[in-house]
Formats: C-alpha cells, sequence, structure tokens
C-alpha cells in the first residue's frame, strides 16, 4: 500500500507502479483470484494473511489520525477506500474458504493433504462442522436404518470404500495464465490417446483447461486462475 | 413398487426453488424408513433360509440369493435419497447463514424439522466462535465496495439508539434517510429492513 504523508499522495507514478506489484495487497488479490477460481482448497497464506492484518490494522490506526487531524475529506475518503478495498479482499478471501470447507467438510477432513492447507483456527471449524453434520445425519436418518447401514461414509457394511463422501469436482475447467513458458503439461481428459501428449503454455496468453491438469502448478505460484 | 416413495421424496427437494426450502416432509420420510425397516427384515429372512439350506452365502446363486440382493439394492437406495433429502436440505440451512445471519425469521423456521433447527444453531455456533477468533466478521461486505459509506433509507422501524460501528447512535424511524458505512447498512439490509438509494 503506497505511503502517504499529510500534505496527500506524492508518490511519482512509475514508483507507485512497481511498488503496486509487488505489495502485500497485490499477493493477496492473486490468492483471492485462485482461492475463487479454484473448485479444489488451496494452500492456507499463513505469512501473507499475517502481514495484511498487521497493515489493516495500522491503515485504521492511520486513517484515524488523519480525520482527527483534519485532513482534506478527499484524500481521507480515498485513503479510507482503500483501506475497505483491502478488508473485502481479506473477508472474501477468508469467506470463501470457509464456503468450501462447509461444502466438502468430509472430505477435507480425512483427506491428509487437504487437511494440511487449513489455518488452524480453520481446523477447528473444519471439526466442528464434521461433528455437527454427522451428529445431525445420524439423529435424522442413520440411527433409523438398519444396523449395517448406518454408516454416514459407506453406503453399506459391504461397500469397500467410503462411496457417500462428497467431493470437489477437479475436472471442472478453468481459466488461467502462465508467468512463464512452461512445458511438459500433461492433459487429463480427453481420448486416451491425447494424454500422453505433452502440452505447452506460453506466458501471458489465456488458456481455458482442465483443472485437474495444472492442480500442482497452481499450487506452486507458477500459474494463475481468473 | 420399490423406492417410488424415496424418489418422490427427492423429487420435492429438486422442485423447489433453489436456496428454499419446502416444509419437512416427515410423514413421506417416515415411510421411506418403514420400507427400509422392511426390506431389512426380508433380507435376514433369505439369508437365514439360504444358512438353513446349507448353502454358502457368499457364493450361491439361487432365487433366495437374488431375493435378498434385490433387498439390499432397495435399501441402499432408499438410503442414498434419503441421505440426500437431509443432506442437501442441511446445505442450504448453511447457505441461510450467509444471506439472512443468526436469527431466523418465522416463515423459514416453520419448514425445518427440530432437528434442523438445532443444527442450524450449532452451525451459527461453529462460524461465529470461528469468526470471533479472526475477530473479522465475515458476515459483511458482501459485495466489493464501491463507495465506502451509502445513502439508505429505513423502510421499517428499527428504533433509535442503535449503535453504529463509530460508536455513534442513530435513530432509525421509517421513511427516514441517512448516510451510512457500507458495512453498517449491510445487515438491515440483507433483513429487508433497508434499501439502498442509489442514483
Amino acid at each position: 500500500m503506497a505511503s502517504s504523508d499529510a500534505e496527500g499522495l506524492s508518490i511519482p507514478i512509475d514508483d507507485y507502479e512497481t511498488l503496486l506489484s509487488t505489495t502485500d495487497v497485490e499477493l493477496l488479490k492473486r490468492a483471492w483470484r485462485n482461492e475463487k477460481a479454484a473448485p479444489d482448497i488451496l494452500r492456507f497464506e499463513t505469512d501473507l494473511i499475517g502481514r495484511i492484518r498487521e497493515q489493516i490494522q495500522l491503515m485504521e490506526e492511520t486513517a484515524e489520525e488523519k480525520s482527527a487531524a483534519g485532513v482534506d475529506p478527499l484524500s481521507l475518503s480515498l485513503y479510507q477506500m482503500d483501506l475497505d478495498r483491502a478488508q473485502f479482499l481479506l473477508r472474501s478471501y477468508l469467506r470463501i474458504r470457509i464456503q468450501k470447507i462447509e461444502k466438502f467438510v468430509f472430505h477435507i477432513a480425512k483427506t491428509e493433504e487437504l487437511w494440511n492447507k487449513l489455518s488452524r483456527e480453520e481446523k477447528n471449524f473444519a471439526r466442528r462442522c464434521t461433528e455437527d453434520l454427522k451428529q445431525h445425519l445420524e439423529d435424522s436418518v442413520l440411527s433409523k436404518l438398519p444396523e449395517n447401514y448406518q454408516s454416514f461414509q459407506k453406503q453399506s457394511v459391504i461397500s469397500e470404500e467410503d462411496d457417500m463422501i462428497p467431493e470437489a469436482q477437479l475436472d471442472t475447467f478453468v481459466v488461467c495464465r502462465s508467468k512463464e513458458y512452461l512445458t511438459g503439461i500433461q492433459l487429463e481428459d480427453g481420448p486416451v490417446d491425447d494424454r500422453s501428449m505433452l502440452f505447452e503454455m506460453e506466458p501471458g496468453v489465456l488458456y481455458f483447461i482442465c483443472y485437474k491438469s495444472i492442480k500442482a502448478l497452481v499450487e506452486s505460484g507458477k500459474i494463475d486462475l481468473l | 413398487m420399490y423406492g417410488r416413495k424415496a424418489c418422490q421424496l427427492v423429487k420435492e427437494l429438486a422442485s423447489g426453488e433453489k436456496g428454499q426450502l419446502t416444509p419437512f416432509n416427515s410423514d413421506l420420510f417416515e415411510q421411506v424408513v418403514a420400507e427400509c425397516t422392511q426390506h431389512h427384515l426380508e433380507l435376514q429372512a433369505l439369508i437365514r433360509k439360504m444358512q438353513e439350506e446349507g448353502l454358502d452365502v457368499q457364493t450361491t446363486r439361487n432365487a433366495e440369493h437374488h431375493g435378498a440382493l434385490i433387498r439390499h439394492l432397495s435399501l441402499v437406495r432408499n438410503k442414498r435419497c434419503l441421505m440426500a433429502y437431509v443432506y442437501n436440505r442441511a446445505e442450504t440451512i448453511q447457505s441461510f447463514l450467509w444471506k439472512i445471519g443468526h436469527v431466523l425469521p418465522q416463515e423459514i423456521e416453520e419448514k425445518l424439522c427440530h432437528l434442523e433447527v438445532e443444527y442450524f444453531k450449532k452451525h451459527s455456533a461453529a462460524l461465529k466462535s470461528y469468526m470471533s477468533k479472526m475477530q473479522l466478521d465475515l458476515t459483511v461486505d458482501m459485495v466489493p465496495p464501491k463507495d465506502p459509506y451509502i445513502q439508505v433509507r429505513v423502510l421499517d422501524d428499527i428504533g433509535d439508539g442503535i449503535v453504529l460501528s463509530d460508536d455513534k447512535t442513530a435513530n432509525f424511524a421509517r421513511h427516514s434517510m441517512h448516510f451510512l458505512k457500507r458495512t453498517d447498512a449491510e445487515q438491515f439490509i440483507s433483513r429487508g429492513l433497508m434499501e439502498e438509494l442509489t442514483g
């Protein structure tokens, strides 16, 4: 976020843009966009969120000081809007994640890879969510069914795997863009013969591709979702 | 016909408007559960018969086996329908928390069965606990902010002495207009007590 002194914003445009592209707000915007577009839950950005919260706190305090110091309303409202936008991004990021957890709580709870992507507070929320939902299903349906059919994870005792748990659809298509030249992407869908073909991505070009094929690259930060 | 009632339950779910609930159909629900119990009794009877005849239950393919298989599959299908009914309603109930808030209006509460009301309360508590640990209210700021302050008109008498986020008190009498912070007004707008004045 651009710093400003009591007289108002006074940073030359070039420096402002460079500053903007590496700021935490840009990183938050990027994490937010990825999280919004991905069908699956991504890794929680602990450090980034920690820094953003500190910065928002600082901005709120500065806004109060400015308002008390009688800074002109225009600068103040620009400052306030910047603050609001950052707060919106933060709230939306957390909200999207919580809603994904709500939707796929059983699957996330039993898949270690997904569980480790949650923050500590999200894990607590997920634990409570699992308990509540499980209890609700048991009380409404499962306790009334005959013995071998009472599991909320399996259809019956005969099922070999947990066939009643909803999972995120990883083969939805997403729009994405890469920052660098990437080769060796294997397509996960389409006719089996095509799958052995390796696909490449040029930087800055938009692609519409099956999420499963690029999941690892999104997680490592090489591809952005839009 | 096996499974017809369960199918009806699911159809009821599908025919409702998205995000809305029909009243919990406990009659039909209980009937499907009764059908399951019936299937199970028959299933056990058939298996017992096979055991009495000294046949290997796992591998024998006779009339009893097929009968038992049909019973089992019908039971499992009924289970799936019942679970789908309860689970989808639970998902809609979760969405109420975000759209309406932590207190359900009377017309919605009437449509829920007693267990669902309990579930809503528990889920609401879980969410509140998370939000308080994060020290952020996630149910406001649902739309990207264009202006930090918006003009609103009060539609229903909310009362006076309402404390806003900047510790000022306001008197929200019907038809009065105010210039409020977006995050303060949102909770009233979503409950239909205020409307935003655009333009």
